[in-house]
């Protein structure tokens, strides 16, 4: 799909991802390969393979407070040492260009606009861990991604970034771009590896990590598209000026998809900026509507009420508010929303997407969406709420991936900030936002 | 309460000494092994859960794991079609609809196939071939097979097993997983349909977070039937 909305920032914003041209973005083409590089493509690639050497890389790297941006901001230079500090027969690196959530295109409109940033830091990573393998995964759907990824990839390797002899310097890189498609859990690191190696796409026990071990059994460095893009960036800014923008325990910008009443689209944004001066880049509600919760993280996002709202957006700030970076979706719900039946949309896509292949994941998910099922229907029984917390615990306790831990987000963020109207539903069986139809039968609420 | 005091804790303690001196049941597998009678070939069952829904979600986990492959999944098609694609008949009496199948959005395999149907395997041996009969690359080979048959016949799957020595189940999993690989031949329509269109879960999940954001109730079941409310 071509065309997605990029939404205006502040100005004063910094633009690393999608950098914003003077002529206006969308003015040249993103696969032409001699404008990118007088632009500076290629540019940080030169100074690791010339300059720095792998170690010197991956200090830069680490120094600049790098954080996965695939969801859980793990520090991408560990994840390098990791990888390189194992002795193994080849090592590779893959770009996560997946972008499992439905609802958010922030991969999708990186690699439609930026497509040489991830391939330049798919390079640099791979030169630093010492991969001469990277596959660059996507969704088989974003067709156009494709198209001007791979002609990007072969003016790239034309010209020597990638291929047989990097930048003259006696290294391979060999690149492929891999289309997958089929589940919302083919995101996840290992997932994605087991449908790379043509299996169904179930998880596998971590550690050992795909770090250390990986894509036929070698060590595989796993990024977000986003991360590697960033990394030119920092080689050629320097790691100082990347630990200055944003966050101190995370720096860098961020790719948000924002859903709105007034407007949608994707947003590059500052690492740390407060959750309401991002959501506020919907634009304003319909007249009469208030902002009644903002959704954040994507199908297993957290329910944050309006007046949680100036918390920063990082890591460790959503975590702790019961949300999560996840797919960088932030959808504003107005007073039209009922929270139980929100989150019971979420539970259920989450629960349907589950692999199967633990208690958790199979049963647990399935468990936790009928719970939200009864309190819709009003059917709920005494003890639900309980029972919901209980379940949530052995859930995040056991389970195998995060898919299933971080299913009990919806619910558990719902009764955490909406617990009046969860016990609206359960206790009087009415539906304070008028959403949910439930059977009224307040005298026999409690059974 | 006992009239004598301590006397549960030394009668505890009784039974304690008994049960250790008596045989023990733990047997020192492989060295010692129990008294099996010799037809004695285990018993798969599948359960129901106490909605009356199959517990089984024909994840394959366990058909990938039997080292003989005598466990494997087969049933009724989504067309009320018996089917058993491997395996004897009696280790799967039917296939969960909510399954790996239904999650992909498509049919379950061809039930008018005979272990023996008449397929000219040579196309897929070149394609074997092209690929280095190499079992971390099924993926590619099976999307190889699909465009040159319009679908994966069952012989051809049987055809790569054969020769790269993944497991048919291993095969026949992934196979399934897979929206875009399918069993029978498309119709034109749904070929088209299948090009770049959202999976119809992801479809529903759209359609249901749009609903739920106006205000308007997400619907009942959900598409995999599965009940709602059950109290
Ligand atoms: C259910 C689930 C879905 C995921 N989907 C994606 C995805 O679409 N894209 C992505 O980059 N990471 C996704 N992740 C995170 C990956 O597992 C992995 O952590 C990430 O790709 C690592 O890259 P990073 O170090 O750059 O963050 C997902 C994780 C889970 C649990
Ligand atoms: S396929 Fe086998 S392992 Fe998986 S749920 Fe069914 S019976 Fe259990
Ligand atoms: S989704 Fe099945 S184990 Fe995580």
């Amino acid at each position: 799909m071509t065309g997605i909305a990029v939404l205006e920032t502040p100005t004063g914003w910094p633009a690393i991802l999608l950098p914003r041209s003077a002529a206006g973005a969308g003015a040249a083409d993103p696969a032409d390969l001699d404008a990118a590089v007088r632009a500076g493509a290629f540019e940080g690639l030169r100074r690791a393979v010339r300059d720095l050497g792998a170690t010197g890389t991956i200090a830069v790297v680490g120094a600049s407070g790098l954080r996965g941006r695939g969801g859980a901001g793990y520090p991408a230079a560990d994840k390098w040492r990791a990888a390189g500090g194992t002795a193994a027969p080849g090592r590779i690196v893959v770009a996560n260009g997946y972008g499992a959530d439905p609802a958010s295109q922030t991969d999708q409109t990186l690699l439609e606009q930026n497509p040489f940033a991830v391939i330049e830091g798919l390079a640099i990573a791979a030169f630093a861990v010492g991969a001469e393998e990277a596959i660059i995964a996507v969704r088989t759907e974003a067709t156009s991604a494709i198209r001007l990824l791979e002609a990007a990839l072969a003016a790239a390797s034309d010209a020597g970034f990638v291929g047989a002899n990097v930048l003259g310097a006696g290294r391979h890189l060999d690149v492929t771009v891999r289309t997958v498609q089929g589940a919302y859990l083919l995101g996840e690191e290992t997932i994605l590896l087991k449908a790379l190696e043509g299996k169904r796409g179930q998880p596998e026990q971590r550690p050992p990590h795909p770090a250390t071990r990986g894509l036929r059994g070698l060590p595989t460095v796993v990024h977000n598209v986003q991360t590697l893009a960033a990394i030119p960036w920092i080689l050629v800014h320097g790691a100082d000026a990347f630990a200055k923008i944003g966050a101190a325990d995370c720096p860098g910008t961020i790719l948000v998809q924002i859903r709105g009443a007034g407007r949608s689209g994707v947003a590059e944004v500052p690492l740390g900026t407060p959750l309401r001066q991002i959501a506020a880049l919907a634009g304003p509600l319909g007249a009469g509507r208030s902002v009644k919760a903002v959704l954040v993280g994507g199908p297993s996002g957290g329910i944050l009420p309006s007046d949680a709202l100036d918390i920063p957006y990082t890591f460790d700030a959503l975590r702790a508010a019961g949300a999560h970076v996840g797919s960088g979706s932030v959808i504003v719900a107005d007073d039209r929303a009922c929270i139980v039946d929100l989150a019971r949309v979420l539970t259920r896509y989450c629960a349907d997407e589950a692999c199967g292949k633990t208690i958790p994941c199979r049963i647990g998910t399935r468990r936790l969406s009928e719970i939200g099922d009864r309190l819709a229907a009003g059917t709920a029984r005494a003890g639900d709420l309980d029972l919901l917390a209980d379940l949530a615990a052995d859930i995040v306790g056991s389970a195998l991936c995060d898919h299933e831990r971080l299913a009990t987000l919806p619910l558990m963020s719902g009764m955490r900030y909406f617990r009046a109207e969860l016990d609206e539903h359960l206790e009087r069986s009415s539906c304070p936002a008028g959403v949910c139809h439930p059977v009224a039968m307040a005298t026999s609420a409690t059974h | 309460m006992s009239l004598i005091p301590g006397l549960g804790i030394v009668r505890g303690m009784g039974l304690t000494l008994r049960r250790f001196f008596e045989p023990k049941a733990t047997i020192r597998y492989p060295e010692v092994r129990a008294d099996i009678p010799p037809k004695f070939r285990g018993r798969l069952q599948l359960l129901y859960d106490e909605y009356g829904t199959l517990k089984c979600e024909t994840c394959f986990q366990c058909a990938q794991a039997c080292p003989i492959e005598c466990i494997d999944m087969g049933g009724l098609d989504t067309k009320g079609r018996f089917h058993v694609h491997w395996g004897a008949a009696e280790t799967y009496g039917e296939r969960r609809e909510e399954s790996a199948l239904r999650r992909s959005g498509r049919t379950v395999p061809d039930p008018a196939y005979t272990p023996f149907e008449g397929l000219d395997v040579g196309p897929v041996d070149t394609i074997l071939e092209e690929h280095d009969h190499d079992p971390n690359r099924i993926l590619e080979i099976l999307e190889a097979t699909q465009a040159k048959y319009g679908y994966l016949p069952v012989a051809a799957l049987k055809r790569i097993s054969q020769v790269t020595g993944a497991w048919y189940a291993m095969i026949y999993g992934t196979a399934s997983y897979y929206r875009h690989l399918r069993f029978e031949p498309p119709t034109q329509a749904e070929q088209a349909a299948a090009m770049d269109a959202r999976r119809p879960a992801e479809a529903a999940f759209l359609a249901g977070l749009g609903a739920s954001l106006a205000g308007r109730a997400a619907g009942g079941a959900s598409p995999a039937g599965r009940s709602g409310g059950n109290a």
